[in-house]
């Protein structure tokens, strides 16, 4: 069987005391545009940094087209990184910041060179800017050329690291359709590290969720959106409403929890089982829910507190059984509902999802 | 009123700077025109004879003996002061605090004791004789005071501080992703030095180099020590003028020429250094 790209076996990672990596396991597949997702510090551009050999780490293995790339030096791994502040050669122009990783490496002759310094540029949409300086382009434009400088060198895996987080939103917008046309045009692995999760669930094939240096979950994005698999990714991904519940009885596939004086019925996740008699964690997703006037099966009885207009969109914050929890709709709700007056609340059946109660949860006293 | 506050803060400044620099500086330009008589006394009368002999062939055999004197301490201070510049810039803090302060130890003493301290070194019963002839190395001993080279040394000696503190702030400012891109782009170590950090502290060098260059001009009491006046430079010659020789308008004509060197030195380095937000006179 022919072994994965790239494989992290129980990779540990410590900085004096800190342990920033702990026991890192997952596998990329040729091809694919894997996104490593967390909060700051939570050691995702670290994890990069190993794959890369800028890091060194303390145990585990981590293994390129079955082999083990621990101890080689990052400049023999076949891969390439594109940094976060891009990190272009300020004294070389376009043309010899893209050239110098064949240079170096004396892997062409300077006629293949230009052919493949005119390729890249075209690939990235800038042909013509070969005799500018760094100093000379815009954020995007830089981005870009460290993309093409990376490239150039066909890695096996372009590593990007938040390369995104220094542009502005729309060009950011943009940005993310292009690398997502880039890496399909190519065909070139992309592992892209950031803390965006929009930008995570728009491009990726698979993300992986990390926090505190522990992978929290790892699948395609619509997996990972509609099922997490702890609180940490419940909270982190999509807003949420969460509410301490106890579960009534479980069924197959739905199991029927009690919130105060509400009774509903909410989606059972896979991978956990739920007792009757025990505490879970209901979540649902803000924008998967909807003010009702009239009472109907399923539903939660709410009063409403606040209700703002946000441009498309209607915040309504509501209080059910002495909690505030927030609605948001995108068009003029059926009921209309003032400050004060009692509602019932319902959603989509795949928006709502119950977690085993954890101790983090406990311990944040909610 | 801003403004006229600023303004008024800058007095004091405005006031020693003309005290201390332009008013002596005035008056060695007005000398540089005037004559003397024959026991010294200075004439109040206008001359460019002092400028003339500036360029009198053994003059200029003394100006080009401090150019090129300068210009080897320049390069002897890179040669040294790089490396050291370079690994200090790399060592964990602790251990960086302890080496600049090792570095700037030197200015404590005396410069003066600190040449004499290359007399007892250099000289024929100085140490390195007398060790190299009790382990029967040499017989007779080396001959290494009195020279050009010696001079070198010691003037190199002097300065090689200021270059490595110059390189240092320009090594220590370098953006160390740049080296990574470079090591992630396949570049060996070798080739990252020769191809990204060297090329990005120039600005540092070129301002070591000035740094250096200027007073390794006009010092003249290592070459007095360490030269035996074997070779003259420009500072001995002016010293001379002033004390032995009683010809302050001429002196005076000489440090305007050794102005005029430094201040091209300077523009020269204003416009390799230009590019750098944070050169020496920034």
């Amino acid at each position: 069987m022919k072994p994965p790209l790239l494989s992290l076996v129980d990779v540990n990672k410590y900085f004096g005391d800190v342990h920033v990596l702990k026991d890192i396991s997952f596998t990329i597949e040729q091809g694919e545009f894997l996104t490593l997702l967390g909060p700051s510090g939570c050691g995702k551009t670290t994890l990069l940094r190993c794959i890369a050999g800028l890091e060194s780490v303390h145990s585990g293995d981590i293994l390129l087209h079955g082999r083990s790339i621990k101890g080689i030096v990052p400049n023999k791994r076949n891969v390439n990184t594109v940094f976060q502040n891009y990190a272009l050669f300020p004294h070389l122009n376009v043309y010899d910041n893209i050239a110098y990783g064949p240079r170096v490496k004396k892997s062409m002759t300077e006629t293949e060179l230009t052919d493949r310094v005119r390729d890249v540029l075209d690939l990235v949409q800038m042909l013509g800017y070969e005799k500018r300086m760094p100093h000379q382009l815009s954020g995007g434009q830089r981005q870009r050329i460290a993309i093409a400088r990376a490239l150039i060198n066909e890695p096996a895996i372009l590593l990007l690291d938040e390369p995104l987080g220094a542009l502005d939103l729309k060009l950011r917008k943009h940005m993310q359709t292009e690398l997502a046309h880039l890496q399909k045009k190519t065909g070139t692995t992309f592992v892209y590290v950031t803390h965006d999760q929009d930008e995570a669930l728009n491009m990726s094939d698979r993300i992986v969720v990390i926090d505190q240096g522990k992978v929290q979950q790892l699948g395609s994005p619509r997996d990972i959106y509609n099922n997490p698999s702890n609180l940490f990714v419940t909270t982190f991904i999509g807003d949420r409403n969460i509410m301490q519940v106890s579960v009534v009885e479980t069924g197959e596939t739905h199991a029927k929890v009690r919130l105060g004086e509400n009774v509903v019925s909410i989606r059972k996740p896979k991978q956990h089982s739920l007792q009757a008699g025990e505490d879970a964690i209901l979540a649902i997703h803000m924008d998967k829910m909807r003010v009702s006037c009239e009472e109907t099966a399923n539903a939660l009885r709410g009063v409403v507190s606040s209700i703002h207009y946000a441009g498309s969109q209607i915040r309504i914050e509501l209080k059910v059984d002495e909690k505030t929890i927030t609605v948001v709709e995108y068009q003029k709700t059926e009921c209309e509902c003032n400050e004060g007056d009692s509602v019932f609340v319902v959603w989509e059946d795949h928006g709502a999802i119950l977690l085993p109660l954890e101790e983090a949860w406990i311990e944040r006293g909610v | 009123m801003q403004t006229l506050k600023r303004n008024i803060l800058a007095v004091p400044i405005v006031v020693w700077i003309g005290l201390l620099v332009g008013v002596p500086l005035l008056f060695v330009f007005v000398l540089s025109f005037l004559s003397r008589d024959s026991l010294g006394n200075i004439v109040v009368q206008f001359t460019l004879e002092n400028y003339q002999r500036v360029f009198d062939p053994i003059y200029l055999r003394v100006f080009l003996n401090s150019l090129l004197l300068a210009l080897l301490t320049g390069i002897l201070t890179l040669v040294v002061g790089y490396p050291v510049a370079y690994i200090t810039s790399n060592l964990e803090p602790k251990k960086r605090a302890l080496s600049i302060g090792l570095i700037m130890l030197p200015f404590w003493i005396s410069s003066l004791l600190r040449t004499y301290g290359w007399m007892i070194l250099l000289g024929n019963a100085g140490i390195i004789n007398n060790v190299l002839r009790a382990l029967g190395v040499i017989d007779a001993p080396l001959s290494m005071m009195y020279k050009f080279s010696t001079t070198l040394i010691g003037t190199a000696y002097m300065l090689v501080p200021f270059m490595i503190v110059a390189i240092f702030n320009s090594v220590d400012k370098l953006d160390r992703s740049l080296l990574e891109a470079s090591y992630d782009l396949g570049a060996n170590k070798r080739q990252t030095f020769f191809n990204i950090t060297l090329p990005l502290t120039i600005p540092g060098i070129a301002g070591g180099f000035t740094l250096v260059f200027i007073p390794a001009l006009g010092l003249f009491y290592v070459s007095d020590l360490l030269g035996g006046g074997n070779t003259i430079f420009l500072g001995n010659l002016i010293n001379t003028q002033v004390t032995r020789g009683r010809n302050r308008p001429l002196a005076a004509a000489f440090s305007m020429a050794m102005i005029v060197v430094a201040i091209l030195v300077i523009s020269l380095y204003g416009r390799v250094a230009k590019d750098d937000r944070e050169g020496l006179f920034q």
